[in-house]
């Protein structure tokens, strides 16, 4: 058995690393590129959202390369996410007969570590529990690489990305809790800032696969730190994977902050970007950045809210919607003209201070 | 007490349930206009751009009552029977609403958990403070017939087979999409022009559209489980089918999908019309005359064979 599974910006590490330690043999596609997406949209029904095509280009290139099971996250609720293996599934038939793709519903904890993996990978429910603390390890590692990066990016671009395909490799090759402890601490030793510290910080918020998948954002992260912004995030791999055995912490507080705004869940993501968005406000951030594909359901409702917590508090939101004729250029300059607001926004309260 | 009531959305569906529990309540109703230029253009300034055209005329409803009533009873749908959702948007559109009303005028939005009753008293009583007269109020409103069989008449008599005499198309969209003048009209009427019976979901009965098994049981959104019902009945019946999907809608565009999909394999017409505010009556007409044509053909095709 072959397996698959879709890009996840850093984390699919720590995805690739859990499926091997259950004794799988993971055949991972060519990274997310402009081929992926266009091969992905050809396949997909117009309408849908960016996310579905891109990982239908992700299974189109595993099948290429010899791929039999494909790997997806699925659970029906309210967001189209849940929906989506039963289209993809229809649409690689054309591209090819044998395969099967094994919806992973998010929802239920206890089927993932007793039924559904054990019954994939004939293993041991002892042994899926070790692998998902490894995974929630790996995953927090992951995270936490992304802030150190972003961090040191801000202040030294050039020595940060002179760095970060070696930290990559340390984290892919760490197995044991002891050694991704190691891991976590030579990467601080690695990033450490030396005295500096960045210009401005701005707060990453929206859709998950947006925030955290750089193929897909256009490496919104690190444009954003060329420009000697710090970009800072709450959401990842690692506190999804809290959440779904109900012990995020973060998310109770994201949902206390948003009820100013958002009083019921509209359904994915909504309640996490309007609470992240306000906890970073009160972290004083200097601006916010809202990624979500185009046509994104919750995160317009999130939008709506941003507008109002940026007309009540003065902090400047960036709200993003990415599709396929997303171009890099409009982007950037979206993001330059944005940066300078923040930098002239700082540089007058420093005056006023003054 | 003025209460207003947006006629969009969820109106279209449980708006005369409502206007008989208000009346009950003692409140005077005030009903907004049908939908025009106006009211939309007003919505458009209050929602982002991204959202769906439903999304954006409601707001325009809500904004239109604003200044001429006291309140504003907006319920919000969360979940129906067998924990089936709404749309992500048509649940936090309400919360939207709140936030460009700013408290300038009250908005009353219970929250329909699987339980009309539970949320109509707690909303009934923001209006009039007696229990006992609310609850008469929900009582009586609810022992009429069902909103639905009073207006619409006795369900259509469907057609056996696609040999029937009258060409019929099955139209498949939401109730607020097709009930909306404004928004389908020129669909309806162009179709009615030639000579063509329509068949929508609402005709059809509630036991064909709760209907969970084979693939139906897959989807839990709860009006696309009723629209894909309905395919699913009128596949074979009907001439052919029109999707009148607004553009942005999240989840038609995946059960769109599965439709288009099986209308082929059955070989039936199907036509996608993606509908916003900037669509014209023009091209709609000229989309859904070619379409005509084509089931004329393949009717005629099928009839010779």
């Amino acid at each position: 058995m072959r397996v698959a599974i879709p890009y996840f910006g850093y984390d699919t590490l720590a995805l690739k690393a859990f499926l091997e330690e259950l004794g799988a043999t993971v055949v991972m596609p060519p990274p997310t590129s402009r081929r992926t997406i266009e091969i992905g949209v050809k396949l997909a029904p117009e309408l849908v959202c960016m996310p579905f095509k891109i990982t239908l280009g992700n299974f189109i290139e595993a099948l290429e390369n010899g791929a039999d099971t494909l790997l997806m996250a699925a659970g029906a609720r309210k967001c189209r996410f849940g929906y989506y293996h039963y289209l993809q599934e229809k649409a690689l038939r054309t591209v090819s007969k044998e395969f099967r793709i094994v919806p992973v519903t998010q929802y239920s904890a206890y089927d993932f570590i007793f039924k559904l993996i054990p019954e994939l990978f004939d293993v041991k429910p002892a042994k899926v529990i070790i692998a998902v603390s490894h995974l929630l390890t790996k995953s927090a590692l992951t995270r936490d690489f992304r802030r150190l990066l972003n961090r040191k990016r801000a202040v030294d671009f050039e020595e940060a990305e002179r760095l970060k395909s070696s930290a990559l490799q340390m984290i892919g090759a760490a197995r044991t809790r002891n050694q991704m402890h190691q891991v976590h601490k030579d990467l601080g030793r690695m990033f450490a800032l030396n005295g500096k510290s960045p210009d401005i910080r701005v707060g990453l918020v929206g859709e998950i696969f947006f925030t955290i998948d750089q193929a897909a954002n256009q490496e919104i992260e690190k444009e954003l730190a060329r420009l000697g912004a710090e970009v800072v995030f709450e959401r990842s791999l690692y506190n999804h994977l809290r959440h779904l055995l109900r012990s995020d912490f973060s998310y109770l507080r994201s949902r206390r902050l948003a009820r100013t705004y958002l009083r019921e869940c509209p359904g994915g993501e909504a309640i996490r970007t309007v609470g992240e968005a306000i906890w970073f406000v009160r972290q004083e951030v200097d601006g916010i950045v809202h990624l979500f594909p185009f046509t994104c359901m919750p995160e317009n409702i999130a939008l709506e809210a941003l507008q109002r917590l940026s007309d009540s508090t003065g902090v400047p939101v960036l709200s993003l919607s990415f599709d396929e004729h997303t171009s890099n250029t409009g982007l950037v300059t979206r993001l330059e003209a944005f940066i300078e607001l923040l930098k002239r926004r700082r540089r007058a309260r420093r005056l006023s201070r003054n | 007490m003025r209460v207003g009531l947006p006629r969009a959305l969820l109106y279209y569906r449980y708006g005369k349930l409502w206007e008989r529990f208000l009346d009950g309540l003692g409140a005077e109703v005030v009903l907004s206009p049908k939908t025009d230029e106006a009211i939309l253009d007003k919505g458009l300034a209050c929602v982002s751009s991204e959202v769906c055209l439903p999304i954006k005329v409601v707001a325009g409803h809500i904004v239109e009552l604003r200044d001429r009533v006291d309140a504003i009873f907006f319920p919000r749908l969360n979940w129906l029977h067998d924990r089936l959702y709404a749309c992500p948007k048509m649940i936090g559109i309400v919360d939207v609403a709140r936030m460009f009303l700013n408290d300038e005028v009250r908005l009353i939005a219970p929250t329909i958990n699987g339980n009309f009753t539970r949320a109509h008293i707690l909303a009934g009583l923001q209006i009039c403070p007696n229990l006992f007269k609310v609850w008469q109020a929900w009582r009586s409103a609810v022992h009429r017939k069902s909103p639905r069989a009073e207006d619409r008449g006795p369900v259509a008599r469907l057609p056996s087979s696609v040999y029937c005499y009258e060409p019929t198309v099955g139209l498949i969209s939401h109730f607020y999409n097709l009930e909306d003048e404004f928004i389908s009209g020129a669909i309806i009427k162009t179709f009615k022009e030639n000579g063509y019976q329509i068949l929508t979901k609402e005709d059809l009965s509630q036991k064909v559209l709760l209907n969970n098994r084979c693939f139906a049981n897959n989807i839990r959104w709860v009006y696309e489980r009723e629209l894909f019902n309905a395919f699913e009945y009128l596949l074979g019946k009907v001439d052919g089918f029109c999707m009148v999907v607004s553009m942005g809608c999240g989840p038609d565009s995946l059960v769109a999908e599965f439709m288009r999909e099986r209308a082929q394999a059955a070989q039936v017409p199907f036509l996608l019309l993606v509908i916003d505010e900037h669509t014209g009556t023009a091209g709609i007409v000229t989309r859904v005359e070619a379409f005509v044509e084509l089931m004329k053909r393949r009717k005629q095709v099928r009839v010779c064979a």
